[in-house]
């Protein structure tokens, strides 16, 4: 603590009064840890950055490959934007009904989403060519879900959050295709 | 992944083409997330993964050695308690809060695809903080290339000033209510900004971690870790300057 009185007519050739190659001391600890500190108020880590991490990381170690968001429906003409929609229905405004196409190679998923209860998303899908598929519905923070498609390639969950999320969609092994995912969305 | 988030959301159709269909049971999912929802096993699957007391470096050899052998847990710890260390050291760069965001999450990604490739694991977090940086200083260049060219347009709205984004990305320390703190952190703000960047993330770090942040950034060994280092022999010495302030209490 004898360090701390030292005025400037005592520093040093290069204007420190204190020597860095000494070991810290219980000052510097302190002053370190309320850098820390004011650094995550003054800058805080944002909210939920630490699940969009995690579910980059996720999709990342999938190793699939990713499918071309190739079509979204477009908007009506004439309604500019949701505004319209949204202004009547308040917050709990329901999910517009919208349809997605995405596709890789041969293969063809067409999604729509409509809104469920809750203010929650009804995602129905199809795939071309129909076979046996298990499709994976991914979000950040949360526990993936899995539905397998009818013999048309017909799937569907009935109820799910809103928010950012991935398909996985997985051919069966006779198909000899691996699985492969799509963007990430809005639902 | 922003414009279409954008173009979703503004998109609406009256077609519901693919009408309801019988939905099968949900099944336990394949795929197993990071996140803390995944069902966090409540025996561990090594028995080895008890890290209390090894350093944020350690933690990050062994979560890359663990998602090597396909087992995802000790990577999704890793990234709630390294993300913040990235963050600061992306916004360190000057980028903005929404690039920076994305540079985090793409520094992970970068990490799962690179697993294989990493050959001392015990660089991981040397890697992170590399990687993360060149990310940043990538955005920062295409920020300012863009607001060169959105410069040149004539017709700027009153809306979008032809500014250049400013470099500091610190807002102002309104936040800081104690006198103290703010004394601290003008006085940080005077320390050359390499300084700041090192201070800041040591901060953040267990000591054992120093050499591995300095040395992904860049300053010369031994300025810090077992020694006070000059930079905050520096800041210290701003410190004194201030006046007297009590810090160990």
């Amino acid at each position: 603590m004898d360090d701390l009185t030292l005025g400037p007519d005592e520093l040093g050739p290069d204007g420190l009064g204190y020597d860095p190659d000494e070991a810290p001391d219980d000052v510097d600890v302190a002053v370190l840890a309320a850098v820390a500190r004011i650094a995550n108020l003054v800058d805080p880590v944002p909210a939920g950055l630490v699940e969009r991490a995690q579910f980059a990381a996720t999709l990342a170690s999938l190793e699939c490959e990713l499918m071309e968001l190739s079509y979204i429906e477009a908007p009506l003409t004439g309604v500019r934007g949701s505004d319209s929609l949204s202004g009547m229905a308040g917050d709990a405004a329901p999910v517009e009904a919208r349809t997605i196409t995405f596709t890789h190679d041969t293969l063809t998923v067409m999604i729509s989403l409509s809104g469920a209860d809750g203010g929650r998303v009804r995602v129905d899908g199809w795939a071309a060519p129909s076979g046996a598929l298990t499709v994976e519905l991914l979000r950040p923070g949360a526990e993936a879900l899995s539905v397998e498609s009818d013999e048309d390639g017909r799937f569907a969950f009935e109820s799910v959050d809103r928010g950012p999320a991935s398909l996985v969609v997985r051919r069966s092994e006779a198909e000899g295709a691996g699985a492969v995912s799509t963007p990430v969305i809005e639902l | 992944m922003g414009s279409i988030f954008r173009r979703l959301g503004t998109s609406r159709t009256a077609l519901d083409s693919v009408g309801p269909n019988p939905v099968r049971p949900v099944t336990a999912g394949a795929v197993h997330p990071l996140g803390d929802a995944m069902t966090r096993p409540t025996d561990s699957p090594t028995g080895v993964n008890d890290q209390t007391g090894a350093s944020l470096g350690d933690r990050a050899a062994f979560a890359l050695l663990e998602f090597r052998e396909g087992r995802q847990q000790a990577l999704g710890d890793l990234i709630r308690e390294a993300s913040p260390l990235l963050w600061h050291t992306v916004r360190a760069q000057g980028v903005a809060h929404q690039e920076a965001d994305d540079v985090v999450q793409h520094t992970w990604a970068a990490l799962v695809k690179h697993a294989h490739t990493i050959t001392e694991p015990h660089a991981v977090l040397k890697w992170l903080l590399v990687t993360a940086r060149r990310a940043a200083w990538e955005a920062v260049r295409k920020t300012r290339d863009d607001a060169k060219r959105r410069a040149e347009l004539p017709d700027d709205s009153p809306d979008h000033p032809a500014s250049l984004p400013s470099s500091d990305p610190l807002p102002d320390t309104q936040v800081l209510q104690e006198e103290r703190d703010q004394m601290l952190w003008n006085s940080f703000r005077q320390l050359p900004e390499r300084c700041q960047e090192l201070l800041r993330l040591v901060s953040l770090a267990d000591r054992p971690d120093y050499r591995a942040i300095s040395s992904a950034i860049g300053m010369p060994m031994g300025s810090i870790g077992s020694t006070r280092g000059r930079c905050l022999a520096k800041l210290r010495t701003i410190l004194d300057e201030q006046g007297d302030f009590s810090w160990t209490t």
